[in-house]
């Protein structure tokens, strides 16, 4: 995998080099570089939702036309949502005769999508080079390592590693890629509501983790010196200033070091974010994006300019009881995206905005008698004011057990690869194509650089 | 957490703003030394740490009267102190979920006062490894859970093969891994066996992804690449291997509900409903056709059992639960031999294979590189607090159910099958860069570790034993005996020091400590012990297992 170089940064500027040692200071990590590249002149932000444990999003994306929908059925029996309780859709590029239905708890989401503010891709999935079903079983194309593990794979979604390893995450490398543009910022380019992830790992850079209703704040320290608690606060910041002897002691230390710059500020600017009338759901996600829309309501309080947020929720692992819980589940995630997509809206910040969701793997369009395994490609919403609504993009797959696209047992081989999804992210963002290759290593493989799902 | 106390330690704090205090002598005596060289307070300290849920100066004492293998000898022999008969003897709540606080209450009261410390960390690492968890399906199975832990402390220095069938045929496994009410195969239906189970016994509880070399490192083939253990295909052998189980005594197959007795006792055969066909698994093995369901189970365990990554893959998730994240290759090698044969020709061994741990020379460092130990999870660093200051509740209780929120961490509270850090964590900065891991620093985020420090504030300024309004539930710590040297600044740090970090603190720490001391009045003794205790417990060389 291609690295971003710390040598390359340091000829770019005389003050580059200073920039390397400041990235993991306490209290500095936040100011991530202080290269020549121009700030840039706007706000934009990428919000992953992880579906943690794999969605099985043939189900969330349903063809919708007799024939298809037929095949479709024959291969999900007993998983198969009734045609009649789909959701119809009407993609752009369709012609408008409802070929594809959402899954029917999924209300909120059909009405963004009808109304141009959400889109989906269609089998998805790490890759690293075009791949076809003869291919797959002739062993001719290099497939990712250890397909169909959780771990590994949202690990591949996290860092499209394809079949290497890696240890940084394509949201990290943007902001390594970025950082000396973002200069003034008070707070991590990259943040998290969902504890640490590798999508956000990077070299030069640090990712922020925070809870779901943002930072806590620490007990017992105060500003004020007069107060017996801003002493404590300076003895407690000497001590894990220190000098330590184990690795462990250090690493334990720095991140207690950036836990004290960030609390203040960041819980200062969620408290002091503009009030939303968008009421979210009171759940996990309903929580963190809520929180998330208040950090790009006040983006202004800590000169951000780019920020890549992580939220997730779990329970997508459905190898059990699959019929009973997916209406919660998709129920769930259509509930909490609609409501920051509301929020974006109340703030006048949905050009600036894209939400996403990204998930393990698909998952086996054949049951195991009350749920169903881990598969490959599957289906992504892409959600904000600046993609193309109401359409899919990619090629939608033949849902036939023993078809062109299944590997067995009904497993999708993506038909467009993360690396183009994350590499049109990217692109959006502000990473030069010249250097998409860092973001997605694997992007040269495939002709289509860019999916064209942003406008 | 009982927000009156924050108020109650704020204006504590906020009133003694500005004052002066004094310091005094201190210090304690050296023993002689006679043959062989005595085992330090410090050494006893980071040997308990590894082998107990927390250290104390009684056990210190101990271990150095005893020496190490006769410590261990001795806790090998201990019995396990269950879960299950404590949750069941309690009253049927309205919802048995309601029980959970109950079966946390009896890890913590197991955790502080078994006798059988030993088997109750080694299952506390098996609990990280072969993980069920309360969060998700299994919430309304506290019985399920107390009988899973209970199973794994009982097998805690069993033999391994043992441990993984009762763990296999435990129904809280059988449910959370969806292996209970795996049927044969339907092709009409397009219904083939679940694969769950199957994929996690074998990534996660046993043989791990690829191949390893005794010694733990990966193999490669002839272009450098790593050797997969196994491939999908094999996957779906061992699925239709775990075909036919369901709850013991249910009058159905399909739909069986769980009962008060049946979530505590294993799962049972069904053979109607058993994939009969030949199976291949591991290196080419191939379970004959026809067979019951029980056979073919008997023998895919042994096919795993007998995989030669077993006792690399063990021997590494064991250290590094107990010992170091880093452990060096020969240390791993070292222990792995020792998994495959005992010394009397058995292979599987645990109580040899955690007696191997704990007196290999990497181990008993003290320590040799800055590598050696690892960051102490953060539950064994409330356990180890509650343990030095004999913590209790006025109803005798340690109901602490949200562990796993303050501590992003609690007894079977993973938030999936991946425990709560993956063992390959290395987070940015010096450890990713020397190509080292720190698996638990994967929960120590900004986060959590504010969430840490502020119960450690909690804890001792509020909930100790000079708190008049303590709810009957409220864990508090006895800081009486630091209150009764209060004024004497060394002699208080000493005493701390001594407690919770066998004697050896930091020049910084100490000298931190004092510098507070000197604003706090000397009058305030409970404010000046507990300011000494949350320094310590919430400094890097408390969170540091040496």
């Amino acid at each position: 995998m291609k690295k971003i170089n710390r040598r390359d940064f340091m000829r770019t500027s005389g003050a580059a080099a200073a920039a390397v040692t400041l990235a993991h200071t306490p209290g500095l990590a936040w100011s991530q570089g202080v290269g020549t590249t121009a700030p840039f002149p706007d706000y934009k932000a990428l919000v992953c939702v992880f579906l943690h444990g794999g969605n099985d999003s043939f189900n969330m994306l349903v063809p919708n036309t007799t024939a298809e929908y037929n095949v479709y059925a024959a291969s999900r029996q007993n998983m198969a949502i009734a045609q009649q309780d789909l959701l119809p859709i009407n993609p752009v590029s369709a012609g408008g005769s409802n070929p594809f239905g959402l899954h029917p708890s999924m209300t909120g989401l059909q009405g963004l999508f009808e109304a141009g503010k959400a889109s989906f891709v269609a089998n998805v999935g790490p890759l690293v080079e075009p791949t076809t079903k003869d291919q797959y079983f002739a062993g001719s194309v290099t497939v990712p390592s250890q397909l169909f593990s959780h771990n590994d794979q949202q690990d591949q979604w996290h860092s499209l590693k394809g079949a290497g390893t890696s240890k940084t995450g394509w949201a990290g490398r943007i902001a390594d890629l970025i950082r000396q543009s973002v200069t003034e910022q008070q707070m991590a380019t990259n943040a998290s509501l969902n504890g640490t992830i590798l999508w956000q790992s990077a070299e030069e850079t640090i990712a922020y983790v925070m809870g779901q209703t943002g930072p806590l704040q620490f007990e017992g320290f105060s500003n004020d010196p007069n107060n017996i608690l801003y002493d404590q606060r300076q003895a407690f910041q000497r001590i894990v200033e220190a000098q330590y002897g184990s690795v462990y002691e250090r690493g334990f230390a720095e991140i207690q070091r950036r836990a004290i710059a960030a609390a203040d500020t960041v819980s200062e600017a969620i408290a002091n974010a503009p009030v939303l009338t968008t009421v979210f759901p009171n759940s996990p996600l309903g929580r963190q994006l809520e929180t998330v829309a208040k950090l790009i309501g006040n983006r202004d309080a800590l000169q951000m300019q780019r920020q890549i947020f992580f939220v997730g929720i779990g329970g997508f692992d459905s190898h059990d009881d699959q019929v009973q819980n997916q209406p919660n589940l998709l129920g769930g995630v259509s509930a909490s995206l609609t409501a920051f997509q509301g929020a974006l809206d109340e703030l006048a910040i949905a050009d600036s905005v894209t939400t996403f969701t990204q998930s393990d793997f698909g998952r086996t369009l054949t049951s195991n008698g009350d749920g169903t395994d881990h598969a490959w490609g599957g289906n992504q919403v892409i959600m904000g004011g600046a993609i193309q609504g109401r359409d899919i993009f990619g090629t939608y797959p033949v849902l036939q057990i023993g078809g062109n696209d299944d590997v067995g047992g009904g497993r999708m081989i993506p038909t467009t690869s993360a690396d183009q999804f994350a590499a049109t992210l990217a692109k959006w963002f502000g990473i030069p194509d010249a250097d998409l290759d860092i973001v997605a290593p694997h992007i040269d493989n495939f002709t289509q650089r860019d999916l064209g799902f942003m406008v | 957490m009982n927000t009156k106390l924050i108020s109650i330690v704020a204006a504590l704090m906020l009133g003694v703003a500005g004052c002066g205090g004094s310091g005094g002598g201190g210090g304690g005596g050296q023993p002689p030394p006679p043959p062989p060289p005595p085992i330090t307070m410090a050494e006893a300290y980071q040997f308990l740490n590894q082998a107990t849920m927390g250290a104390t100066l009684d056990e210190a004492q101990r271990v150095i009267g005893m020496r190490y293998e006769a410590w261990i000898d001795d806790q090998l022999r201990k019995p396990a102190s269950l879960q299950l008969p404590h949750v069941q003897s309690l009253p049927l709540p309205p919802f048995i979920g309601q029980l959970q606080p109950d079966r946390i209450d009896i890890w913590f009261r197991n955790a502080l006062h078994g006798d059988d410390q030993l088997r109750q960390r080694v299952a506390f690492a098996l609990s990280e490894i072969m993980v069920v968890s309360q969060l998700g399906v299994l919430n309304n199975y506290p019985y399920g859970l107390a009988s899973y832990y209970d199973t794994l402390a009982e097998n805690a220095f069993g033999n391994y093969r043992d441990l993984i069938e009762d763990v296999t045929l435990h129904p809280a496994m059988g449910v959370y891994l969806s292996m209970l009410g795996n049927e044969k195969p339907d092709p009409v239906n397009n219904i083939r066996p679940d694969e769950n189970y199957a994929r996690e016994l074998m990534q996660l509880f046993s043989i791990g992804l690829v191949e390893l070399n005794l010694d733990g490192t990966v193999k490669t083939d002839g272009q450098g690449q790593p050797v997969a253990t196994y491939d999908q295909s094999i996957i779906e052998g061992f699925a239709h291997v775990y075909t036919g189980w369901t709850f013991a005594g249910s009058p159905v197959f399909r739909g069986a509900r769980p009962t008060l007795t049946n979530q505590v006792i294993p799962m049972q055969l069904w053979q109607s409903f058993h994939d009969t066909g030949s199976k291949t698994l591991l290196n080419d093995f191939v379970v004959p056709a026809g067979q019951s369901g029980n056979l073919d189970l008997q023998m895919a365990l042994d096919n795993i059992f007998n995989h030669p990554n077993v006792g690399p893959f063990i021997a590494t998730r064991l250290i590094e639960r107990l010992t170091t994240s880093n452990p060096s290759p020969q240390y791993v090698e070292r222990v792995a031999t020792v998994f495959n044969d005992n010394g009397r020709g058995v292979r599987g061994d645990l109580g040899a294979v955690v007696k191997a741990i704990l007196l290999d020379a990497e181990a008993r460092s003290n320590p040799g590189s800055d590598t050696d130990g690892k960051i102490k999870e953060p539950l064994l660093r409330l356990t180890q607090l509650f343990k030095a200051y004999n913590a209790t509740s006025q109803s005798g209780r340690y109901p602490l159910g949200f562990a796993y929120v303050v501590f992003g961490q609690g007894p079977l509270q993973a938030s999936h099958v991946f425990n709560f850090f993956s063992p390959f964590y290395a987070p940015p900065g010096e450890i990713n860069d020397r190509g080292l891991v720190a698996p638990e620093l994967e929960i120590s985020t900004e986060y959590l570790n504010t969430y840490v420090t502020n119960y450690f504030f909690y804890q001792t300024f509020g909930l100790n034993q000079t708190n008049q309004n303590l709810n009957e539930d409220d864990v508090y710590i006895d800081i009486s005996e630091e209150m009764a040297i209060a004024t004497d600044v060394d002699a208080l740090i000493n005493m701390v020091a001594d407690k919770l970090l066998g004697g050896q603190i930091s020049d910084t720490l100490r000298n931190e400590t004092a510098g507070m001391l000197a604003l706090i009045p000397e009058t305030e003794a409970a404010l000046r012990a507990a300011e000494t205790i949350y320094f310590v417990t919430t400094s890097p060389e408390y969170a540091y297992q040496r």
